[in-house]
């Protein structure tokens, strides 16, 4: 399984080193999807696109360290390139994250394993990942570039920031885990589920959305990871398969629904010229097709039963209350508070994907372009049908897959065993439809049959006069008007009253604060006159002078 | 092992046509009950039956602005909440549906059921629904926070995850009475006020549209569709009911395996129902409801209460060794 395959470029003497190990198989097979539907899509593939593949491979099929920082820069710069493509201004801010995440990634993995290399690790990774408090880039930049790109970007690159953590965490660094690591993982997790959760209620721009779903998403694979990672140094295996087991089904579901609405979006994009929600309302009834793939991506979003996304959730939860079962009593309050915060995440995700669907596809159209909306091309409902098709198993045998992913989990946690599934969607469902059913001939057979189309009640109100065909779009509720009881119950308590994600106020704001200073600073050096440099160079000398004559002296 | 299957699913038949037969009786008796402490006759108790009849018999109006998913709504959130109920023990335990029963399950098919209800009130694009799903929104983060707090208590004590499983560990073990049971249950009465859209967080009798919640999201809809629409209100009542008698209450609930013991259990179970139907009518009659914008206040209490159920079992063990 583990050969090592070595191609002869690369560094002088050693090469580059590749291999697939039961890790890389499955992160390979989470970027196989998306790549496909991808590629199918309508959008045109640059160079830099196939550079963005390429490096995504590359970091997963790494066997040295130099390896995995090629391929991370590669599909750093890409994307950089993408996103600059797509909009000028995320772009810098997606520079410099990038940057950020490589300088601290390269010291990282060549330190010795320990907390500095640890720590360095979640810094780099974790900005590269969205995760709290590195987030706020990530709604803005992986909305920018065309919609391809935006799905391999939510679906795939968050993911290969993940696997460097878990490669290095579990693997590389395996023997030196200190207790503190799952703990700063389940922390950040935390706080990315929470604020991501928020956002994605809050905001109204159909990718932004999307974005902000998927820190939510890798918050949640983080707190998985980071139970994993703690129960390891407190010995208890069978804990850590549990969240191991969620963290990875949450990958998986995540890298099929993610890019699928991303597409969506997309074609949204392409049919009505906007993502904003509050101009578009009833896109199903002319992309009917659409907008039931969206339906099924929004209903593994909201990590709904019988959908792709319920069964990690479901193990994620479990493993949050088997941690609440044992330990010292401070960590098991704060695993109580993290299961609240986990329910209000949930919820949040239900209500931000009903808001999505509800506003944007049912309702009143809000402007001609969202009633003249046509059906998508075949190509991206054939990229979407992929990926919906492939969202099928994994919400009806998560069991078998769980089956499949244990030799990944054997290999992460020593002496795990596998563990059986508590959730079965087959009975479940078989019970569903029985009721379904029931309901349905019941109500064919007593009740009374056609249907009679007419003005709508709306409490009554009279028809809207001609010129307005579709009614006042203002008196339906909005996307804004939607989440406005949400926003004043715990919008403002969250982000403070102007509603800003406190990774900005509190990261992204003091370093654009210190970035000014200096280059105020470096202004001021550059307009100095001849007479102050004269000077400056003359009291440079004096004090060099002064400071050799001084060690001199002694 | 044939026969004890058998008879699991015979009490899971048994229990299935209780739930969906006696579910309107419910909310008739309640009503009848308000009503006499009101000091008014009230409706016969076998109105809601009547109601849904003549709704079902009723040609369906649909709006002109619906879109083709306007049918699917009702039949979701029936499916999901009919699935829930027929989760629940009732009158015994060990159904042929108890493994299935995991208290996350269970909150994932109410949220279905709430997901489609909200997509309801969206689906015409009229103020009220719109409102009334922004509303119910709210509503359910805190609910289903809460929830999730005092499953962790639940699952903590009764070392199972599957309500049956608590259920019966409660009945069997002597778990005695805690402080931690007793502020879980404070919470999860709240938490089922709300879920099943009652006083004081929503009035099931209010008529107008701009105090309305639950009921502002079906303004829309109409005949048989509306009537689903009811049926699933009351389901999810009777479901919480038994939910609540299951967990709290289970002593002399009867086993699947000893049909025996199943009369014993059923008329627990009614007498069970009748008890939480008076507490409720008197709840009802003497509350008034609240503001919308009190009720994530009222919500955020209960949650605390959840929280403080699970610190308390938690030093309760802490204490106990």
């Amino acid at each position: 399984m583990t050969n090592t395959l070595t191609l002869p470029i690369g560094l002088p003497g050693q090469g580059m080193h590749l291999a697939c190990d039961p890790l890389s198989a499955l992160f390979l097979c989470i970027l196989a999807p998306q790549m496909l539907a991808t590629m199918i899509g309508p959008d045109k593939k640059s160079p830099t696109f196939w550079v963005f593949g390429l490096g995504m491979i590359l970091i997963v099929i790494a066997a040295d360290a130099f390896t995995l920082i090629l391929g991370f820069e590669l599909m750093s710069a890409a994307s950089w390139l993408l996103v600059l493509q797509g909009d000028r201004r995320p772009a810098t801010l997606y520079a410099g994250i990038a940057i950020f995440a490589g300088a601290c990634l390269i010291p990282a993995l060549f330190l010795p394993a320990g907390g500095i290399a640890f720590g360095l690790l979640l810094l780099g990774a974790g900005a590269k990942a969205g995760l709290a408090p590195l987030h706020a880039w990530l709604p803005r930049a992986h909305p920018a570039p065309s919609a391809g790109v935006s799905a391999l970007m939510s679906g795939g690159m968050v993911k290969t920031a993940l696997y460097v953590i878990i490669r290095y965490g579990f693997v590389v660094m395996g023997g030196q885990i200190q207790p503190w690591w799952g703990g700063a993982l389940i922390i950040a997790g935390a706080a990315s589920v929470l604020i991501g959760a928020l956002r994605a209620m809050l905001e109204t721009e159909l990718k932004t959305i999307l974005a902000c779903s998927t820190v939510e998403h890798v918050g949640l694979i983080a707190v998985g990871l980071g139970i994993a990672l703690r129960a390891r140094t407190l010995g208890d295996a069978n804990l850590a398969t549990l969240a191991l087991q969620g963290a990875l089904l949450c990958a998986i579901a995540h890298g099929l629904f993610k890019p699928l609405l991303f597409i969506g979006a997309g074609a949204v994009k392409h049919g009505t010229g906007t993502t904003s929600l509050d101009w578009l309302g009833g896109l199903i009834r002319g992309m009917p097709k659409l907008g039931t793939l969206m339906l099924a991506g929004c209903a593994g979003m909201a990590a709904l039963p019988l959908g792709p996304g319920f069964a990690p959730e479901f193990l994620l939860l479990h493993a949050v209350i088997a941690s609440a079962g044992t330990g010292d009593i401070i960590a098991r309050i704060g695993f109580t508070a993290l299961l609240g915060i986990l329910g209000l995440s949930a919820a949040l995700a239900l209500a931000a994907a009903v808001r999505m669907i509800g506003i944007g596809f049912l309702g009143r159209p809000r402007t001609l372009r969202a009633a003249a909306a046509e059906e998508a091309d075949r190509a991206t409902l054939i990229g979407m049908g992929i990926l919906a098709a492939l969202c099928v198993p994994v919400a009806l045998a998560p069991g078998i897959l769980l089956l499949l992913l244990q030799p990944v989990i054997a290999m992460l946690v020593p002496g795990a065993r596998p563990l059986p599934l508590g959730y079965q969607p087959v009975p479940l469902l078989i019970l569903a439809s029985i009721v379904t059913a029931a309901a349905f001939l019941g109500l064919r057979k007593f009740g009374a049959r056609g249907e009679r189309e007419v003005p709508a009640w709306n409490g009554g109100f009279g028809k809207p006069p001609a010129w307005l065909p579709f009614g006042n779009p203002a008196t339906q509720a909005s996307a804004t008007g939607f989440a406005e009881p949400v926003q004043r119950a715990i919008g403002f308590a969250i982000l403070g009253p102007k509603t800003i994600d406190p990774g900005e106020v509190f990261i992204l704001d003091p370093l654009r604060r210190v970035n000014i200073f200096f280059t105020r600073a470096a202004e001021r050096i550059r307009r100095a006159t001849i007479r102050q440099r004269l000077a400056f160079v003359f009291a440079a000398l004096v004090m060099f002078l002064l400071a050799l004559g001084l060690t001199q002296g002694q | 092992m044939i026969l004890r299957l058998l008879l699991a699913i015979c009490a899971t038949l048994l229990h299935a046509a209780l739930m969906f037969g006696a579910a309107p009786l419910l909310i008739g008796v309640i009503a009848k009950l308000r009503a006499r402490l009101l000091g008014r006759p009230g409706p016969p108790v076998t109105q809601p039956y009547r109601d849904l009849h003549k709704l079902i018999r009723k040609t369906p109006l649909i709006p002109d602005t619906a879109t083709q998913l306007y049918q699917i709504w009702p039949f979701a959130a029936f499916t999901a909440t009919a699935t829930a109920a027929l989760l629940v023990p009732s009158f015994t335990f060990g159904m042929a549906t108890a493994p299935l029963s995991d208290f996350i399950t269970f909150i994932g098919l109410f949220a279905i059921a709430r997901g489609a209800t909200m997509l309801a009130g969206l689906e015409t694009g009229f103020g009220f629904g719109g409102a009334g799903a922004g509303r119910d929104a709210l509503f359910s983060i805190f609910s289903e926070a809460s929830l999730l707090v005092l499953v962790l208590a639940f699952v903590l004590i009764g070392h199972h995850p599957t309500i049956d499983g608590i259920g019966t560990t409660f009945r069997d073990g002597h778990i005695g009475i805690s402080v931690s049971l007793g502020f879980a249950l404070a919470a999860i009465l709240a938490v089922a006020l709300t879920e099943t859209g009652r006083i004081p967080v929503d009035n099931p009798a209010g008529h107008l549209e701009l105090a309305m919640v639950h009921e502002a999201m079906l303004l829309e809809y109409s005949g048989r569709y509306l009537a689903l629409f009811h049926y699933t209100a009351m389901l999810r009542l009777i479901t919480w009911f038994s939910l609540v008698g299951t967990i709290f209450c289970p002593f002399f609930m009867g086993d699947s395996a000893s049909p025996l013991s199943w009369p014993f259990g059923l008329l627990f179970w009614l007498g069970k129902l009748m008890a939480g139907m008076v507490a409720l009518a008197l709840f009802e009659v003497s509350t008034a409801k609240m503001r919308v914008f009190r009720v994530p206040e009222y919500l955020g209490v209960t949650m605390l209460l959840g929280i403080l159920s699970g610190v308390f079992l938690f030093v309760a063990e802490r204490l106990g060794g």
